[in-house]
């Protein structure tokens, strides 16, 4: 079949061959790449062996899935139907019970080494994984089954990389992401709660151009999509910079749209390209509409970047039966603690001193 | 019974110039540090005149900060140092209370402190106490650079791995940055305070001292003028 026959294939399953290249062009630019490995790209994409992949779900709420079914670029029956060979999704898929079961043992058996293992989820290891277990089996062990015969390991969301929400303190069921379990292969984080789809779709079709990842960061995130600074990036960054921040929501410098540091945003410290590639396909993003970013992105947020309108967490002091602090109150402490101590140290120095001076003249007084 | 001050003082210098030098250095980039950190952490309401006129105020601020920071490192550098190559009193074996001399003095100097005893150490560099100070001011110095340079340079290979070892994410670095800036804000008044308490209390002028780098060693008995005799007066 040649590749014309191919994209009048994909006219007939309802995507113009412009929108399939658009597509492909939209990819290379995300993953900074230039207009001359499109034609490549095009290529890898409509070879008649698709890569096999099978999505695992664990611990989450299959935001990230429903992220991937909003993408346009491509969308996702071009995805499924003829970038990758979706084999396994237990949303997505027809099959449920023992069919189901089946289908998955087919698929790491018949495609093992040479197909992407998805993880959307935490994986709980406490009491031996017990709190995560689909058709009899813990997390823990189809994670270990399926994973050791992969190819190539993608956690995609920050649950699947690094443990998410069920990770927050004091984690009951011993939440870990994918990249705590899986040695000895390589694990591509795509955090974000849900992650941007077209990050993960440019880092597929990476993978499918180039047979390898795109370049990791030291948490093993693709650095076109994570190497930048949100602020870094911030079309309010001016406002930073002159000083100008929102007091509160709905002020008059919110209306204006200045910075949002002061009402919490994280964008100082986290990293992802929201600020550019933006989200739904209609240029939205969420420090655009108004709201700081919250750190989606960075491992244990849930702990970390908390509470959302500060843009520093809380700290924990363990007095009495443990109380939580706004960073804030321990200036008052350190400040007022100092002030206290000097003021007591030099009240009994001073005090010192009038005592012994009225005993010595005393003293005096007795000598004569 | 009365204890009457010695009359008779040797003034010896005991802090190089260079110690000095970084005393100051330290001293006057912490409190730039200081207070351009406060406005970047909660930056007062501007909006007024931001809205004018062009003032770059936050991003000034922040390059004053880094620039003040760049001091500070380098006067950590050079503390750094004479902890090896300075003299006598400035290695950390004289004033850390790591044998049995020293943590003698260490539990004299807080008997000092507490107004148990009135009787002043006469001890040529640092006595204990303060040295175990400085030497954990020293190491959140460290601190504080290292959470600096990560947060001024997240994205150099060899900073971000160090600080992803150390400290975990910005995030994480950033906080410790901002508590330990307390921390530096509470050395800086005890300091200031002990520093003009000794000034009353004690005959050594430790305020001078930071300028001229000399101590003055009364020659009573109760201290120990031998060792006064092996330092040769210089100038
Ligand atoms: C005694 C020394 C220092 C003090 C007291 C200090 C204080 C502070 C404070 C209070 C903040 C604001 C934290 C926040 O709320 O986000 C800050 C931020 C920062 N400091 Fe320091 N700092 C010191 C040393 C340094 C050094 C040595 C460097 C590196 C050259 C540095 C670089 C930074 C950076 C990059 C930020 C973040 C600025 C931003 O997020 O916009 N600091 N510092
Ligand atoms: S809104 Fe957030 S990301 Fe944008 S400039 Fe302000 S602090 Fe930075
Ligand atoms: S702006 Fe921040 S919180 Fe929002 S999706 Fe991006 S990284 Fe997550």
């Amino acid at each position: 079949m040649s590749s014309k026959d191919h994209i009048n294939d994909f006219a007939g399953g309802g995507v113009s061959r412009r929108t399939f290249l658009k597509g492909c062009a939209l990819a290379a630019a995300a993953l900074g790449l230039s207009p001359d490995v499109v034609p490549k790209m095009v290529e890898a994409a409509m070879s008649p062996k698709r890569p096999p992949v099978v999505w695992l779900h664990f611990q989450e709420c299959t935001g990230c899935s429903e992220a991937l079914l909003r993408a346009a670029r491509p969308d996702i029956a071009t995805l499924i139907l003829d970038l990758i060979s979706l084999d396994y999704h237990e949303t997505l898929m027809a099959a449920a019970g023992k069919q189901a079961e089946e289908n998955l043992h087919d698929a790491i058996t018949k495609n093992a080494g040479k197909f992407i293992c998805v993880v959307e989820g935490g994986i709980p290891t406490k009491d031996g994984g017990i709190y995560c277990k689909i058709g009899g089996r813990t997390a823990v062990e189809i994670l270990d089954e399926v994973a050791s015969k992969a190819k190539t390991v993608i956690a995609i969301g920050t649950c699947g990389a690094f443990g998410g929400v069920q990770a927050a303190k004091p984690n009951p069921t011993g939440a870990v992401g994918v990249q705590d379990l899986v040695k000895g292969k390589p694990v591509i984080n795509i955090p974000g709660c849900p992650p941007n789809p077209e990050n993960f779709l440019a880092t597929v079709v990476q993978i499918l151009t180039y047979g390898r990842p795109p370049e990791l960061d030291e948490l093993s995130r693709p650095k076109f999509a994570y190497g930048r600074k949100i602020h870094d990036h911030c079309e309010r960054r001016p406002h930073f910079d002159e000083g100008r921040f929102v007091e509160r929501f709905g002020d008059p410098g919110h209306k204006k749209g200045y910075c949002l540091y002061k009402v919490g945003c994280k964008g100082p410290v986290t990293y992802s390209n929201c600020s550019v590639e933006r989200f739904c396909n209609i240029g939205a993003w969420p420090v655009g509409a108004g709201h700081g970013c919250i750190g989606c992105t960075e491992p244990h947020f849930w702990d970390t970047m908390m509470p959302i309108y500060k843009h520093l967490p809380g700290i924990y002091i363990p007095v009495g039966g443990g109380i939580r602090e706004q960073a804030e109150e321990i200036g008052k402490v350190a400040v007022g603690g100092a002030a206290a101590v000097i003021a007591a140290h030099a009240a009994v120095g001073i005090g010192k001193k009038l005592f012994s001076i009225k005993c010595t003249s005393k003293e005096k007084e007795e000598e004569k | 019974m009365i204890r009457r001050e010695p009359r008779l003082y040797y003034r010896v210098f005991v802090w190089s110039g260079t110690l000095r030098l970084f005393h100051w250095t330290l001293a006057f980039s912490t409190f730039i540090l200081i207070l351009t950190g406060i406005y970047i952490h909660y930056p007062p309401i501007t909006t007024k005149w931001a809205e004018f006129k062009p003032q770059y105020i936050m991003a000034t601020l922040r390059y004053w900060h880094f620039c003040a920071g760049y001091f500070f490192l380098c006067a950590l550098a050079v503390r750094f140092y004479l902890f090896f190559a300075g003299n006598q009193y400035e290695r950390p074996m004289d004033f850390l209370p790591i044998n049995r001399r020293n943590l003698r003095s260490l539990r004299h100097n807080i008997r000092f402190y507490l107004y148990l005893t009135d009787e002043h150490e006469c001890r040529m560099g640092h006595t204990v106490l303060a040295g175990t100070i400085y030497f954990i001011l020293f190491i959140c110095g460290v601190v504080m650079g290292l959470t600096g340079l990560y947060l001024l340079y997240p994205e150099a290979p060899t900073i971000a791995r160090l600080g992803h070892e150390l400290f975990g994410t910005p995030q994480q670095a950033r906080l410790i940055h901002y508590l330990l800036n307390w921390f530096f804000i509470f050395f800086i008044m005890v300091h200031l305070y002990i520093a003009i308490w000794n000034d009353f209390k004690a005959p050594d002028a430790i305020i001078s001292g930071a300028f001229s780098g000399s101590k003055m060693m009364p020659a009573d008995l109760e201290c120990p003028v031998e060792e006064l005799k092996k330092i040769p007066f210089e100038k």
